[in-house]
């Protein structure tokens, strides 16, 4: 029973993080390999913000949330927009060069030192009883906005007149344009929705967690999680984030910790070998890159 | 441009043609050689550093920038041949000249492994198979780190210490490899490289094997990384398995990157300026006068500066350091007459 | 009043090769106007400058002008050409396959100031009505260009430029689709500019009609003009019924009347 909480709680990580992937992905083709760091800036935000409005906790999550979107557009207004003519590798590389970039900045900005936002918001991360299994207040809480998030995410997409074009820019670009939709405005808003959610993840991770540098490298192992379940289905990121959990969380339990690294980039390796185009994604988009 | 013309096919293809280039060549040459002898210290160990890197960086120029074939799994190779140089010395005390070769077989049956998903995939989707890969080297290097209790690294007894012994070996190494490449570019393999990264479909309507050429790069270029990587871990002493992070792999391609790619040329200059980058922005805090108040974070200002000059590169410079070199060069060879492209 | 006005347009792509030469055509407000020519003539590059979508092959408007209203429209980003009425029926890519037929309608911008009930899109194509929750992907070939036209006039267009119509479906569909497309501009005003290879059809429905051939105008006039020209007639309408022999063709010796 455990090990199914510790799952779905680490299912609920990749999965927020994955999301992001995808709407970028979905959009505009481009493999955001700075999500991991813009996650940790979100969760910088927070402890910002929480030091900030002390005393008002949920002003400052308002505040950080807010945060983490601006970001995300601004990221596409000052680097990415720049990158729309170029081949996919470079705009990829610009993600890869960004990530480096924030990674030092936030050194720079913050210190090295772990951080506990929670404790500067004022709260307690209590442990609750599930059936017999732990689970921390704010890893419920994660596992909550994970399903909300989606649930909002696949709403949007299916029900609203941007998500509709959202989509629609998706798949054909070019006639999206031909059709008065304005590009550069539906990357923005992928940007950040994008940086809002994996900013969101980050805030949780550190709140339950603490902050520190390591928080990057869950932000690349949500990676595979996206592509294994289709890098333009969100399904798809729910259902290779709950496996490359499984996966993980069992193979640690049974047979060895020092696997949590390298297990994503197993099951992402094989699922390559097999169906490249991961669960739930579609065919052609292998050939699109 | 001048009256020179080629006649005969030896020409082109010849690696130095005019007697201006050669004399300029030989001038080359002589500082080459001679400068170990007028470098201090730090400028010798960086050229040693350079000389070192551009191993590594012309392989994987030769991969990514000619045949096309995207590879982040670099750093992953490097530490292949790094840790069977290690391994070969700590479990059965093999010289030198047992471990390079074994690297180098070593590399390039992982190249093998490395080249199999290209196969299939293109593009994105090769590379991230290419990261994965590199993270299952990485662990198995971690693993063996640790289950035989050297979880500070291993420690490998170089047959040579002097820097300037070293200057020559890398030089030697260097050149090999500068050599080797330029030969096999202007080979048979070279060409198929060129033709699949153009366009697949056309090379195999020529009548040129993908699936070989594609195979052919990722042996030969994961090879002399994983020899590099032998060198590197006698150069440094030192194998251990943090030295190669994905932010290393990042560094070299950044070296291609900012360099130029499709150009052996572009693949040292990058090198220099990668490997060079990290001393001047040392230098430039210590000229601001802010280096000791970063001086605990001085790899955060490093990482800082890096990811900048790296994006500055993307955006505005995508033909890299070559392009403006290339640029240079024909503004001063078309100087006075200034050529501007149809309307 | 002459909507649009082609001056000696010339297309080049990558600065070196000439796609259009020395075009110069007018499409007068609310007529339906024929380009018609063979594969490679330059038609769908000529669209291509009309409507702003020409640096993606990295082509340029190297010289002439493009006259849109009176304005100069030639080399603007293709949203500033979109916003001021002209609007493109691609020959690929026409509909986004993902999305329902409904959605389809739903994702257009339309221009701004203007306002474009969807539903006199099921008007137009009845057929469409019934679809409404399909797929487009799952639409036939003739029931995605009746969405292709009719996501265009969701944009409430001053100027439809039509790439095509014809591609791929059968001879009774497009006849409907360009009896629609008459009763549509009957019913809205709309100026329609028909790029087309099938000189037939076009005819039958255009005011106007200009024939391409390797980047330049050859010839152009009034429908019964066009179909009675004998060049026209053996090029693109089939011949005049008499039998030929292979031992007869001597035409390709025979010089060209276009410029006649």
């Amino acid at each position: 029973m455990q090990l199914a909480v510790n799952i779905l709680v680490l299912a609920s990580i990749y999965a927020l993080i994955a999301c992001g992937y995808v709407l970028i992905y979905r959009v505009s083709r481009v493999l955001s390999l700075a999500h991991g760091e813009l996650m940790m800036l979100g969760a910088y935000g927070l402890y910002a913000t929480a030091s900030l409005f002390s005393g008002h906790p949920w002003i400052a999550i308002g505040a950080a949330v807010g945060l983490a979107a601006a970001v995300g557009v601004a990221v596409y207004l000052a680097l990415m927009w720049r990158m729309t003519g170029e081949s996919v590798l470079a705009a990829v590389l610009a993600t890869i060069a960004l990530g480096i970039l924030l990674r030092g900045a936030m050194i720079l900005a913050f210190g090295t030192q772990t951080q506990h936002p929670l404790r500067d918001l004022g709260w307690q991360n209590a442990s609750l009883d599930l059936g017999g299994a732990r689970i921390s207040a704010v890893a419920l809480t994660l596992v909550i906005s994970t399903v909300v998030v989606y649930g909002a995410l696949a709403l949007f997409l299916r029900a609203s007149r941007w998500g509709i074009r959202m989509r629609a820019a998706g798949q054909h670009p070019l006639l999206a344009a031909q059709r008065g939709i304005g590009l550069h405005g539906i990357y923005a808003l992928a940007w950040g929705l994008a940086t809002l959610t994996g900013g969101l993840a980050g805030m949780l991770i550190a709140a339950d967690a603490g902050l520190e540098s390591t928080l990057v490298i869950i932000g690349l192992k949500a990676f595979p999680a996206a592509l294994v379940g289709g890098l333009d289905s969100l399904v798809g990121a729910l259902a290779g984030s709950l496996i490359i959990a499984a996966a993980e969380v069992l193979l640690i339990h049974y047979v060895d910790p020092l696997l949590s690294e390298v297990v994503p980039f197993v099951v992402l390796l094989v699922m390559l070998v097999i169906r490249p185009w991961g669960l739930f994604g579609t065919r052609e988009e292998l050939d699109r890159v | 441009m001048s009256g020179y013309f080629r006649v005969r096919y030896m020409q082109d293809v010849a690696l130095l043609d005019t007697r201006t280039q050669k004399a300029w060549f030989a001038v080359f040459l002589v500082f080459l050689l001679a400068y170990p002898f007028l470098a201090n210290a730090l400028w010798l160990d960086l050229a040693n550093q350079v000389l070192l890197a551009s191993v590594g960086a012309v392989a994987l120029m030769l991969l990514t920038g000619y045949a096309g074939q995207i590879s982040l799994g670099h750093a992953g190779l490097l530490a292949a041949g790094a840790f069977t140089a290690g391994i070969l010395f700590k479990e059965f005390g093999a010289p030198f000249w047992v471990t390079l070769p074994a690297s180098a077989a070593v590399g390039a049956l992982l190249g093998l492994a490395f080249g199999l998903p290209s196969l299939r995939l293109r593009g994105l989707y090769l590379a991230v198979s290419t990261l994965a890969l590199h993270f299952i080297v990485i662990h198995a290097g971690a693993e063996y780190e640790t289950r035989r209790g050297y979880s500070t690294g291993i420690v490998i007894e170089s047959p040579i210490y002097d820097a300037r012994h070293w200057y020559f070996a890398l030089l030697a190494a260097a050149a090999a490899t500068v050599l080797f490449s330029l030969n096999l570019l202007r080979s048979r393999t070279g060409r198929a490289w060129r033709a699949i990264h153009g366009r697949e479909a056309v090379a195999e309507a020529l009548g040129i094997s993908v699936p070989r050429a594609k195979l052919t790069a990722f042996v030969v270029s994961s090879a002399i990384t994983a020899m590099a990587g032998c060198l590197f871990a006698y150069f440094r002493g030192f194998v251990s398995v943090e030295a190669f992070s994905l932010y290393l792999t990042i560094q070299y391609v950044a070296m291609i990157i900012i360099g130029g790619m499709g150009s052996i040329l572009g693949a040292i200059l990058g090198t220099v300026f990668v490997v060079l980058f990290p001393y001047t922005i040392d230098a430039a805090m210590d000229g601001l006068g802010l280096a000791g108040r970063f001086s605990s974070v001085i790899f955060a200002v490093n990482y800082a500066a890096f990811g900048l000059a790296m994006i500055l590169f993307l955006v505005f410079e995508p033909q890299g350091l070559v392009g403006i070199w290339r640029r240079a060069r024909n503004w001063f060879l078309l100087w006075p007459f200034k050529q501007r492209p149809a309307r | 009043m002459t909507l649009l006005r082609l001056e000696k347009l010339e297309v080049a792509y990558h600065r070196v090769i000439t796609a259009v030469q020395g075009v110069s055509l007018e499409v007068a407000k609310g007529s339906i106007v024929a380009l018609l020519g063979t594969n490679g003539a330059g038609k769908t590059t000529t669209l291509r400058a009309i409507s702003g979508f020409i640096g993606l092959d990295d082509a340029r408007v190297s010289e002439g002008a493009v006259i849109y209203a009176g304005e100069r429209i030639e080399n603007l980003p293709p949203h500033r050409v979109t916003a001021r009425g002209v609007v493109l029926v691609p020959e690929r890519n026409k509909v986004f396959e993902n999305l329902s037929v409904e959605e389809n309608l739903q994702a257009v911008v339309p221009r701004r100031g203007t306002r474009f009930d969807r539903e006199r899109v099921y008007q137009f194509f009845p057929a469409l009505a019934r679809l409404r929750r399909r797929e487009a992907g799952y639409l036939s070939g003739g029931e995605r260009q009746m969405l292709a036209i009719g996501s265009a006039l969701a944009c409430a267009p001053e100027l439809l430029l039509v790439d095509e119509l014809s591609q791929g479906l059968a001879p009774l569909l497009v006849e409907d689709l360009m009896r629609r497309l008459q009763a549509i501009r009957a019913e809205t005003g709309i100026t329609v500019l028909l790029v087309e290879q099938n000189a037939g059809v076009a005819l039958e429905v255009a005011d106007y009609g200009y024939v391409m051939e390797n980047g330049r105008i050859v010839l152009d006039g009034t429908p019964e003009r066009l179909r009675s020209h004998q060049d026209i007639q053996e090029f693109y309408l089939g011949g005049t019924g008499a039998r030929r022999s292979y031992r007869d063709v001597k035409q390709y010796r025979r010089s060209r009347r276009w410029y006649g």
